[in-house]
């Protein structure tokens, strides 16, 4: 065990780009959070805009468009807090990544069919002011720009100043590691 | 002595063992509670939220309502001129349509509490059939009532019966099967909402509203003049509050 352990911060040592990168996973972590928990704490106060921000697109049947516009903004802040503060951080990671996904398929399939609609993403009804013009290229940059932060998440999970690793919630080889090379390191920053 | 080593090897792996079966079990425990917590914080948003959304109960007393010559209508106890709470909506469009779902009866009780007075500036925000026609049709038909209370009645079955804005929808026979259901005693209401007498009044007035409001949109809410924030007119609760305040 002891050997074993050495040997894990010995080669950790050999290799000076990972703390660097799990900064970078914190970073996308607090991104990607950011963003989730404006956008549900700019819809959650008034749900019954929200659902009918989903009926503009189209795409749901009504009963399925009330759960999402009930659901999406709870759904999009317990993930942003938790993407904060690193709690089952790669879990929570896939859900955004799924969650960005599905917007950009909603979209996407908005632009397609030619409607003209706000996506509703910061709140509001979905319907475009007057003399306002859609903004789906915008739009659909800014979510796959998230998605490629969730999928870095994904891929290099936890990061700095996670509770993951401060509860001992990652995986055997990230505990090792942890408490070997940057455990107290981490409490102090 | 070879006995003796194995002997304390095994001491050692039991209790490296022992500390490690420990440590898990501290980790399974620190994780349930952490699930909990979070499942807890999940469901107190939820409840917030959906009362946020939740309608209020129409109280079943009702103020007064008066259409007046210029197409608006009044709903308001006699003596209440403020605050005032100005209603633009298009009864062909969706979001009215929620709005009149979720806030309508918080309207209708304030009224009736005398804590605002409530004008409804029906128009037509649609450039494009078949949605234009439909929310001409509707408003024209409203128009040939004169009786407030019938109006109101048949504000709400509109809103109740709106068609999807991709057909084409509010067919005069429509229309005044529900201005019998909502009460209707006009006189020649079937042959003025058959002939859309007042279309050219309506839409007169309609371009008039929208420019000297200045509206970007249907619904607007406007609060003693000033437009309310769509989320506080979409939360019955929020709404309410604003309104008492300005009454203050």
């Amino acid at each position: 065990m002891v050997q074993l352990a050495s040997g894990a911060s010995v080669s950790e040592r050999l290799q000076p780009a990972k703390p660097v990168l799990s900064w970078v996973t914190t970073a996308a972590r607090v991104v990607l959070a950011a963003v989730l928990i404006v956008a549900g704490a700019l819809k959650i106060g008034a749900p019954a805009l929200s659902v009918q921000a989903v009926r503009a697109y189209q795409l749901l049947p009504d009963s399925v468009a009330q759960v999402v516009g009930y659901g999406l903004p709870v759904l999009e802040i317990i993930t942003g807090l938790l993407l904060l503060v690193g709690l089952f951080t790669r879990a929570v990671a896939i859900v955004g990544g799924v969650l960005m996904v599905a917007f950009v398929i909603g979209i996407a399939s908005a632009w397609a069919r030619g409607l003209r609609i706000d996506c509703g993403c910061f709140g509001g009804d979905g319907t475009l002011a007057a003399g306002q013009d859609p903004n789906y290229f915008w739009e659909l940059m800014r979510d796959l720009g998230l998605l490629v932060c969730a999928a870095w998440i994904v891929v290099r999970p936890a990061g700095r100043l996670s509770l993951d690793s401060a509860l001992g919630f990652t995986g055997e080889r990230e505990t090792a590691d942890e408490d070997d090379s940057d455990g107290g390191e981490d409490d102090g920053a | 002595m070879s006995k003796r080593t194995s002997e304390a090897a095994r001491a050692r792996i039991a209790a490296q063992r022992e500390t490690l079966r420990k440590q898990e079990q501290r980790k399974r425990i620190t994780m349930i509670v952490t699930i909990a917590v979070i499942a807890v914080i999940a469901v107190a948003f939820t409840v917030w939220s959906v009362r946020q959304g939740s309608a209020e109960e129409a109280s079943g007393n009702a103020a007064p309502v008066t259409v007046e010559k210029d197409g608006t209508v009044v709903m308001a106890n006699s003596g209440v001129t403020k605050p005032v709470v100005d209603v633009f909506e298009d009864f062909q469009c969706p979001a009215c349509k929620q709005f009149e779902e979720t806030s309508g009866s918080t309207l209708k009780n304030l009224a009736a509490e005398g804590k605002a007075k409530v004008v409804y500036h029906p128009i037509t925000i649609f450039t494009e059939e078949p949605t234009k026609g439909n929310s001409l049709r509707a408003a024209s038909a409203a128009r040939c009532i004169t009786d407030g209370r019938q109006w109101l009645a048949f504000h709400d079955a509109l809103y109740k019966n709106q068609p999807s804005e991709t057909v084409s929808g509010f067919s005069a026979d429509e229309l005044i099967k529900w201005g019998k259901q909502a009460g209707v005693t006009a006189e020649d209401f079937d042959n003025c909402v058959r002939q859309q007498r007042n279309v050219a009044a309506h839409q007169q007035f309609s371009a008039q509203t929208m420019s000297a409001q200045k509206l970007s949109g249907t619904p607007t809410v406007k609060l003693d003049g000033k437009e309310l924030d769509t989320n506080v007119a979409f939360a019955p609760s929020s709404l309410r509050d604003a309104v008492e305040k300005a009454g203050k």
